[in-house]
């Protein structure tokens, strides 16, 4: 392909009509004519919603409302960007801020302008080949198929294309890690060091050791790769990572900062960073990245209540209640809808109120929830629930309380953030002897279930352990260590047993629970990939 | 102090070209407006003005990366590319100015020759280089890249008049001469030699060379990156 072909789809989004008709202009001149504009991200949403464009040319800067990064991030999520699509971020300048923060959000190609027609079809044609060679494996990727996605990208490989070889490579390895087979990433990434030592195949063999929980070894080849691609953002977030499992939190937090004073519009940085900060006793720092977060949350997909309510508690905690009572207004205002948000915002209130000496105030607020506290409190967010349960302790509601907390922990018991925060709460308000037990036990009833459960399938009690661990769900439907195994139980027993429909229906539905309560993506993937392979065994024995 | 004096006035410039470099970035956009509404085929002076911002912007980011190679705020992001699609980017970057100008500029490099190089540097070094060759050739220039034993091999080719004796002179080996570098021709030979030699591996490093035996008869300049 040497000129794009003129029926492709273009969608040209810039706040500045001047600078669409630049844009139009240039397209002209490469004969293409089918294009669409939009003046801003709304209209630009519409748009994708009605057609399926070819090419996205999209500036950083959008007006009001939000920007470039924001929509790609929110098209992507709501499944409005084909695969085949080629996705251009455009800049007006060369600011690093910019250029990481773009970069960040990894669109296809990236663009200052101006720039001429030549290039754009250059880079264009170059995507267009790419996205052509490797849609095969893509399309399985995006439908979670790994084992169709691993035999594709194996068979591409055997081709022996040396233009695609590093990209397969990649993307190899990528599928490797994502269903737990380190060994095989791990010889891809050495053999590609052998001849070159390349940052994407050290990333690589760092990310395995973290998996695998070596994490001294992790450390040493994150911290040198900062050190020697300073701008190579992922590698930040993996070192900060490792530090907190080597319990350094301080190099934890040191190394957010270094990397928001480069990059300082990847929101989900600023908040882990507001985060770690916190726990950390370093208010100012973790006010400053709360502030950034919200800020930066306004008309992005990661906008989440729970910001708000982190940066009024932080105010709370440095006596700037003023300061916290106007963030909780703030939240009001952005979550008219939202009763969860309207609750906790409740809550918040209450307590400035409270430490702002009007306790008059502070009781009508929480009178004020009412029924909205008593409701069905599994639902709420983690953090709400927690803040729900110390207002209950703090109202002489004791016995509510006790409750929320209890299910808090049944639920999320292998969450060890949370369960030090609980901790942390209880410690607060002198109740930490409590929390402690109740941990504990729960830990340890947990472990019985398993032990008995691992212990009834080693017998061939398979039913047993099935009816053990289905028992077990409903009490703590939350809990992720109990739906994996019940996956993987659910799953031996599909390919130990005459194909039924039942067991199949019933494994796939184990794992999309598990996928919703956030158990980890390669444990979760491992169990995708043996279902995959054996639907298509069953698939091919039928075929014969 | 006056190291630190030094120290302070480098970093001054380097704020002050970066701050120039968004300018010139603006005034190519407003250019570009100014040529839709003027029409540009009736109006030479636009493509003039045009490859003049381009040569300000073009020295200006030359000068912020030796800036920032010599205060040790550069880093190379290497990767395996096909040497192909470098070629292609250098060519349509240079498109516009090779056309309004009447130079023919070709390509010659096999379809699967793969090599180990910072996309981006490396093409605007490319650039740079094609940049002054354009100005004194006649009717064409030859980019090619070739595999010459353990390095790739990128060459620039034109049917000027070569380089002048005292440019064949001068000792690429060692960067730390700056005695030769003089003009656009000689600041664009030392910007590119600075990106060639931080491309390392093992312990062979990038290098560059010229001489006159371009294939089309003029100047030929080369630069050689460890494979």
């Amino acid at each position: 392909m040497t000129t794009i072909p003129s029926h492709k789809k273009f969608l040209v989004i810039d706040d500045n009509p001047m600078m669409r008709k630049v844009m139009r202009d240039i397209l002209y001149t490469l004969e293409i004519e089918n294009i669409v504009e939009a003046n801003n991200a709304q209209n630009a949403i519409a748009a994708l919603k009605k057609n399926k464009f070819d090419v996205i040319l999209c500036d950083f800067n959008l007006g009001y409302g939000k920007n470039g990064l924001h929509l790609l991030e929110e098209i992507r999520h709501r499944k409005l960007l084909p695969l085949h699509t080629v996705f251009i971020m455009v800049t007006g300048e060369q600011s690093q801020t910019m250029v990481l923060g773009a970069m960040e959000v990894k669109p296809d190609e990236y663009l200052t302008k101006p720039f001429n027609p030549q290039l754009l079809k250059t880079r264009i044609l170059k995507n267009f080949n790419r996205k052509s060679f490797l849609s095969e494996v893509d399309v399985e990727i995006n439908r979670g198929n790994w084992a169709s996605a691993i035999e594709r990208c194996d068979a591409l490989l055997k081709q022996e294309n040396n233009r695609w070889r590093t990209q397969l490579l990649k993307i190899r390895a990528d599928l490797a890690i994502q269903t737990g087979d380190y060994d095989a990433a791990s010889k891809i990434y050495q053999d590609v060091l052998n001849k070159r030592e390349l940052t994407w195949a050290r990333l690589g063999l760092g990310i395995i050791y973290f998996q695998q929980k070596k994490y001294e070894q992790a450390e040493q080849i994150f911290a040198e790769l900062v050190d020697k691609n300073p701008m190579q953002m992922e590698c930040y977030d993996w070192l900060s990572q490792t530090y907190l499992k080597n319990d350094l939190p301080l190099q934890s937090e040191e190394t957010l900062s270094r990397a928001i004073e480069l990059s300082p519009l990847a929101i989900l940085r600023q908040r882990k960073l507001a985060k770690t900060a916190d726990k950390n006793q370093h208010p100012e720092i973790s006010e400053q990245a709360y502030q950034a977060v919200v800020k930066l949350g306004r008309f992005s997909i990661h906008k989440n209540s729970a910001d708000y309510a982190g940066l009024a508690k932080i105010y709370q905690k440095t006596g700037k209640y003023q300061k916290a009572l106007e963030t909780v207004d703030a939240m009001r205002s952005e979550y008219t809808s939202n009763p969860d948000a309207l609750l906790w915002s409740n809550l918040l209130a209450a307590e400035c109120f409270q430490n702002l000496g009007n306790h008059k105030r502070a009781d009508e607020t929480l009178a004020q929830l009412g029924d909205l506290a008593e409701k069905h409190h599994h639902a709420l967010p983690k953090e709400l629930q927690l803040d729900l349960a110390k207002s209950c302790f703090l109202n002489q509601q004791t016995e509510h309380g006790v409750e929320i907390l209890d299910s808090l922990i049944k639920n999320h018991i292998d969450d060890e953030t949370l369960m030090d925060d609980i901790k942390a709460m209880q410690c607060d308000i002198d109740r930490d002897e409590h929390a402690e037990s109740l941990i504990h036990a729960i830990r340890q009833q947990l472990i019985d279930i398993n032990n008995q459960g691992v212990k009834l399938f080693r017998q061939g009690q398979i039913n047993e352990a099935i009816t053990l661990f289905q028992q077990a769900v409903e009490k703590m439907p939350y809990n992720k260590t109990i739906i994996l195994n019940m996956a993987k139980i659910a799953l031996y027993d599909l390919k130990n047993s005459d194909f039924d429909n039942t067991k199949l229906s019933l494994t796939q539905e184990f794992i999309r629970k598990a996928k919703k309560i956030g158990v980890d993506a390669q444990k979760l993937n491992a169990i995708q990939l043996e279902l995959n392979q054996f639907i298509n065994q069953q698939g091919n024995a039928n075929a014969h | 102090m006056p190291i630190d004096h030094q120290q302070h006035f480098a970093s001054v410039l380097a704020s002050t070209v970066h701050d120039i470099k968004n300018s010139l970035g603006i005034q190519q956009q407003l250019i570009q407006k100014i040529a839709l509404i003027l029409d540009e085929s009736n109006n030479p002076d636009i493509t003039q003005l045009k490859f003049e911002s381009n040569r300000m912007n073009h020295s200006m980011m030359q000068l912020l990366i030796l800036y920032k190679i010599e205060s040790h705020k550069f880093n190379l992001e290497i990767d395996e590319y096909p040497a192909l699609d470098i070629l292609e980017e250098v060519q349509a970057q240079h498109a516009s100015l090779f056309q309004s100008n009447g130079i023919n500029l070709l390509t010659e490099c096999p379809d699967d020759l793969m090599s180990y190089l910072d996309f981006t540097h490396i093409s605007n070094a490319l650039g740079t280089i094609l940049n002054n060759a354009q100005r004194y050739s006649r009717q064409k220039v030859l980019l090619s890249a070739t595999l010459q034993k353990a390095f790739i091999c990128f060459a620039i080719e034109d049917d000027g008049m070569g380089y002048p004796a005292e440019f064949l002179n001068i000792d690429l080996s060692n960067i730390h001469k700056m005695d030769w570098v003089t003009g656009s021709t000689g600041l664009g030979l030392h910007f590119v030699l600075n990106i060639a030699a931080l491309h390392t591996n093992m312990n062979q490093c990038g290098y560059i060379k010229i001489d006159n035996e371009s294939r089309l008869g003029g100047a030929r300049f080369r630069l050689f990156l460890p494979n």
